[in-house]
């Protein structure tokens, strides 16, 4: 096999790795887990996970004596943590509970508990990394405690406090928010409450005071497992609490854009009639809301992609997602401004957007009530935004609000003097912008509106 | 065996004993909140929940594929 085909992120733990054959990623485990492996497989852990969908499925495909290959169900798109909304944080936080307690009660313990184990796949959180359950050693404490509340515990409390903005700095601590920075993050009052006093600011002062131990002095003291069940029970309680404390702005949306309800049938028709055409069956919508128009897509597709940059419209959507047990579309937080990089050693271990956007390639993209915003707020020139949608689509529904639209005019009016500069947001401009990456398939007004839908087809431009 | 592949923290390891007191007494004292509400009458219909309990159902043979 060729060993440059190894998943980038997949060196930390030297139980197994990821690699990719034919397009198919696959998965080896080394002697050294042979034992767990066979244990979780024979012990049915493994089975009772896939059939509660709390473990990615996976399937043998070969087993020698220095080498088993799995191959785990495939997931269409990965979404980051730092690209979840608050409630997806918590579910995901939630299932690596429960996957713990389960494991303790069957003899198992996860061995890492970082917040890149979880998926959304199917309209849930899942668990994707097979070879994270190790043997549970009789009352030794759980190894991944501290990661666990540097992945998900400190970073939720600090979107409880601050906001889900918060959520984004787990783009830059891939191993979760220093516990030192955590602690001091929070408010005082915090230190008032047993459960995050004990958990943050203790944790941060011992750590502190046990990180200069370089001879190995100190020991680490005993723990029954009733102990670590009631930490892992704890925990469970509080983060399932745990709620936001900003107001949502998103709820009346619609309700502010000059949409008349027949403009907003008219709109959501022509898309549905273009969708179809196309025999569309993946689609990401840039800037999609809470998933309102993707809802209205009659056709039946695979995979649906939503991202917003507004934590609190995506989080609505999972929250529908949840309610309607759809398992079509995943929902996640994206500035389109500022699409979420390449990171990691060699800045490869957790992809850029755009590179996991070129891998999916989606059928059609749809840029809905968003080209206004980057034109406007962002500065982004038409050529330039062509020249992004143009990079990953291979059709694009985009919706042009002309100059006289009442949100075109909000946006200009907010730019004071500098609003002379925007001259050139003209659809005339759009057009000729937008005709060196694409050609015009259709282009359709909506009556009683200031607005105009087109369908694109990019060229071969690079 | 363990694989040291990233380091616990030792004072992550020993400050556990801490926690897990804390959590003992904190989840006793909630369940006997909950305990005398429910005996004096106080406890509230049970709202509808976005997230389930903790407890993952074993595996039902009959049940599977």
């Amino acid at each position: 096999m060729v060993d440059n085909s190894k998943h980038a992120s997949s060196f930390r733990d030297p139980s197994g790795y990821i690699f990719t054959e034919e397009g198919v990623i696959k998965r080896a485990i080394f002697p050294i887990y042979f034992k767990q492996y066979e244990a979780l497989t024979t012990s049915g852990f493994f089975d009772s996970l896939f059939i509660n969908k709390l473990l990615i499925p996976h399937s043998e495909k070969s087993k020698t004596g220095d080498k088993i290959v799995i191959q785990p169900d495939h997931i269409p798109f990965i979404s980051y943590p730092y690209e979840w909304s608050f409630n997806m944080y918590k579910e995901a936080a939630l299932l690596t509970l429960k996957l713990q307690k389960y494991s303790l009660e069957k003899g198992f313990s996860l061995k890492d508990a970082t917040a890149f184990n979880i998926a959304f796949h199917e309209g849930k959180a899942i668990f994707i990394d097979t070879l994270s359950f190790d043997f549970y050693q009789e009352n030794s404490p759980w190894r991944a405690y501290k990661q666990f509340i540097t992945h998900f515990l400190g970073p939720l409390v600090l979107a409880h406090y601050h906001g889900a903005q918060s959520l984004k700095l787990m783009s830059n601590f891939i191993d979760g928010i220093p516990i030192k920075m955590l602690a001091s993050m929070l408010p005082f009052k915090t230190k008032m409450n047993p459960f995050l006093y004990s958990n943050i600011h203790l944790l941060a002062k011992f750590e502190d005071k046990h990180n200069e131990d370089y001879k190995g002095e100190s020991k680490a003291s005993a723990l029954s497992k009733k102990g670590q069940l009631n930490i892992i029970q704890s925990l469970y309680d509080y983060i399932k609490k745990l709620s936001l404390k900003e107001h949502s702005e998103w709820g009346n949306y619609y309700d502010k854009t000059n949409y008349s309800t027949d403009a907003f049938v008219e709109k959501s028709a022509i898309i549905n009639s273009w969708i179809t055409n196309l025999n569309t069956k993946t689609l990401i919508d840039v800037g999609g809301n809470d998933g309102t128009f993707v809802r209205k897509i009659t056709t039946d597709l695979q995979q649906a992609l939503v991202c917003d940059i507004d934590n609190n419209a995506v989080d609505f959507n999972y929250k529908a997602i949840r309610e309607n047990k759809e398992s079509f579309i995943t929902p996640f937080v994206l500035d389109v401004l500022n699409p979420s990089a390449a990171i990691g050693f060699q800045n490869k271990e957790r992809d850029s957007f755009i590179n996991r956007m070129k891998d999916f390639t989606p059928d059609v993209t749809l840029a809905l009530a968003v080209i206004h915003h980057m034109s406007l707020s962002g500065n982004v020139t038409f050529e330039m935004s062509a020249q992004f949608f143009a990079s990953f689509s291979k059709h694009l529904v985009i919706e042009f609000p002309k100059r006289n639209d009442s949100w075109v005019q909000r946006l200009l009016s907010s730019k004071v003097d500098f609003k002379d500069y925007f001259d050139w947001y003209s659809l005339e401009n759009f057009e000729t912008a937008y005709a060196i990456y694409f050609e015009v398939i259709e282009k359709k007004s909506i009556a009683n509106s200031e607005r105009v839908m087109y369908l694109l087809k990019p060229k071969d431009v690079k | 065996m363990h694989f040291l592949y990233f380091d616990p923290g030792l004072g992550a390891m020993i400050v556990q004993a801490v926690v897990a007191a804390v959590a003992g007494v904190v989840l006793f004292s909630k369940g006997l909140m909950y305990k005398i509400k429910t005996l004096l009458g106080f406890s509230k219909n049970q709202e509808e929940e976005m997230f389930d309990d903790i407890e993952i159902k074993d595996q039902d043979t009959e049940n599977k594929q």
